[in-house]
């Protein structure tokens, strides 16, 4: 029997209490938020208690697991309190804002012997995992070029922090990091990133960036990432060359299933068009269930945490790029 | 009536423009001159025309020549022309050095002739349709630029260091380097690039790689040069460019006007294009230009900017650092 606390009730806490609840053996019986209503509104749900703040759950909440859904910059902090209480942690990407907390997060997990995940949940999507059984597999031969893009609107979470930089980091550290995770998985170490982006434009709620990484592998990967796309719109592309074959996956033309619907009343207005993929079991949930059980059987996470750090080294060059204009080696 | 000359066929675009020349009812494609003998009498018997050699095209009463000769080559034969009082097209890239693109301009300018850089792009009917979109401001102000030009490697002389100049780059560039200066209305200013040869290894030049571009207004851009595009790859052409701007966002592939055709021969899809020509527009602009002594849509100026970018993308490669425009110019 697992007792989960939920850190933090934005909308990747309020998908973690759901797709782990949903586990059997599994329940959410603490919440805590900085904004109280965020806490009580998933407490509801669960039959779970709230907690004044993170320490109190830490201290007094009868949990094993914690589920850390803060913003990026207070993920080191939290993390680091939890394993001091001996919580096993999944905590949300990217794991810190800094090499130096990612460091001291990582350091306090080995002394204590607890465990921790962090959600670079792309490892569990089923076009990611099919491209790396191909890859794998020799089906376009040697990789050469790779090709993504991840592109949304500008995220606004709780008192916008999304839009403090200082904090998430904007679309590089916060959104790309998925990509980064994933071109390490498939081609290995990062040795150069040169990165243009918008983070330092000042400009209101809009990030862009186009980044190019050079594996020590010798690939070379692009990797597109907006914040500057309208509402209502989120993109994904794939596209690898390798010297045998090329394979590409495109979210918007992998719409297995539309449905249009008529505006009711007013037969000649717009309808709305609502696409959809849908698999077995959610990506988020396959996280979950895979944390779970690599905890019950003692098999290690598919994503280690000096996986998420080095994913976090790889967006800080691009940060560190984008900032001074210059070709930047991951630390 | 504008009496055409061409000059050799060694590039395959040769092909299509002759085929316009036939199809534009102002046009007469008079001789054709290649170093190839053999070939300037087939393509002369297949286009109706006579073949000469050059000196006896250049001092027939041919208006106009167009130059489609190996990279290399494009200096002394745009030269020729320009002396001989021939206003010319010359294929892209326009040149392989700064100095032999200043060499060309400078010889039609003192004959008074017009040098136009063959650039269809801009005769593309979704890139101008894109273009008119972005200059009613409907994407606010342009941030970014993200461009693909895919090819496959073309073979013979294209792969020869000593006829093309450069690989992938050199012929792949261009293309959407000028039309992100004709969008951006703004000069490139900076260049980052890394290349490599991943699909052909056997080859002496690259044949892949990414560039990115930094724009005089602040803008920046990436463009994917590479000959990615193996032979099972249902390939016809890729010009693509996501343009990011602060009002929205636009994507436009200009070869998506296409049917897939799926053969037993071929083992593999094909796609066959439907949309509108674009080196006809090109080819009747360049006579128009002629016949109205004006400047072509695209000239020689255009043509040295966008091998500029090239130029700075392998001085790039060479340094390990972003180069700009004004250091290439003084080396």
């Amino acid at each position: 029997m697992h007792k989960v606390g939920i850190i933090g009730c934005g909308g990747m806490g309020r998908g973690h209490a759901g797709n782990l609840s949903a586990i059997p053996g599994v329940e959410v019986v603490a919440t805590t938020d900085k904004n109280p209503a965020a806490a009580e509104a998933l407490a509801k749900v669960y039959g779970a208690k709230v907690y004044a703040d993170t320490p109190s759950l830490l201290d007094t909440a009868p949990v094993d697991i914690v589920a850390i859904c803060t913003p990026t910059d207070v993920h080191a902090e939290v993390a680091i309190a939890a394993a001091k209480n001996g919580k096993q942690i999944l905590v949300e990407k990217p794991l810190a804002r800094t090499l130096e907390q990612a460091d001291q997060v990582i350091a306090a997990v080995e002394k204590v012997g607890v465990r921790m995940l962090v959600g670079h949940v792309l490892r569990f999507f089923p076009e990611y995992v099919t491209a790396k059984g191909l890859l794998d597999g020799g089906q376009i031969g040697r990789p050469a070029v790779c090709r993504t893009t991840r592109a949304s609107h500008h995220p606004r979470g709780s008192d916008d922090w999304f839009a403090d930089y200082e904090k998430s980091g904007g679309v590089v550290l916060d959104m790309l990091i998925h990509d980064f995770d994933l071109v390490r998985w498939y081609f290995g170490e990062v040795e150069r990133v040169y990165c243009r982006g918008l983070a330092y434009a000042g400009l209101d709620h809009i990030d862009y960036a186009l980044i190019t990484l050079r594996h020590a592998s010798k690939v070379i990967t692009h990797v597109e990432a907006s914040w500057a796309l309208p509402a209502g719109n989120f993109m994904t592309k794939l596209e690898i060359a390798g010297d045998e074959g090329l394979l590409d996956f495109n979210n918007e033309s992998s719409v297995p299933l539309k449905v249009l619907r008529k505006q009711t009343g007013d037969e000649l207005a717009p309808g709305v068009i609502v696409p959809e993929s849908p698999v077995a079991k959610s990506p988020y949930r396959l996280e979950d269930e895979h944390f779970i059980s690599c905890l019950d059987s003692g098999a290690p996470f598919a994503v280690s945490p000096q996986d998420a750090r080095a994913a976090l080294a790889i967006g800080l060059a691009a940060l560190e790029s984008e900032r001074t204009g210059q070709p930047v080696r991951p630390g | 009536m504008v009496r055409v000359g061409m000059i050799s066929f060694a590039h395959l675009h040769a092909h299509s423009y002759a085929s316009c020349l036939k199809r534009l009812p102002d046009a007469q494609l008079v001789g054709i001159a290649d170093e190839d003998t053999q070939r300037a009498m087939e393509m002369a018997e297949r286009h109706d025309a006579k073949a000469m050699s050059l000196d006896e095209l250049l001092a027939s009463d041919v208006q106009a020549v167009i130059v489609c000769s190996e990279n290399v080559r494009h200096r002394e034969h745009v030269v020729a022309a320009a002396q001989a009082g021939k206003h010319v097209m010359c294929e892209k890239p326009l040149c392989i050095s700064v100095a032999d693109g200043e060499a060309m301009i400078e010889a039609c300018r003192k004959a008074k002739v017009q040098l136009a850089t063959a650039f269809p792009c801009r005769f593309s009917t979704p890139i101008q349709r894109l273009k008119a979109v972005c200059e009613a401001g409907d994407l606010g102000k342009l941030l970014a630029i993200k461009g693909t030009n895919h090819g496959r490697y073309p073979g013979g002389w294209f792969g020869e260091r000593e006829l093309s100049g450069g690989g992938a780059v050199t012929d792949h560039t261009v293309h959407v380097a000028d039309l992100m200066r004709w969008f951006l209305k703004s000069e490139a200013s900076r260049v980052y690039a890394e290349t490599d040869r991943l699909f052909h290894p056997e080859l002496k030049v690259e044949d892949c790689g990414t560039l990115t571009i930094e724009f005089e207004s602040g803008a920046f851009a990436s463009l994917d040069p590479s000959w990615s595009r193996l032979n099972a790859y249902p390939f016809w052409g890729d010009v693509t460019m996501t343009v990011v701007g602060t009002q929205g966002t636009a994507m436009v592939d200009a070869f998506n006007q296409k049917m897939t055709v799926y053969g037993e021969k071929q083992n593999h899809g094909d796609w066959y294009f439907w949309g509108s020509d674009l080196d006809l527009g090109l080819v009747a602009d360049f006579l128009d230009a002629v016949d109205q002594n004006r400047t072509p849509s695209a000239t020689g100026e255009d043509g040295l900017r966008a091998s500029e970018v090239t130029l700075a993308a392998y001085q790039s490669v060479e340094m390990g650092r972003p180069v700009t425009i004004q250091e290439l110019r003084k080396t």
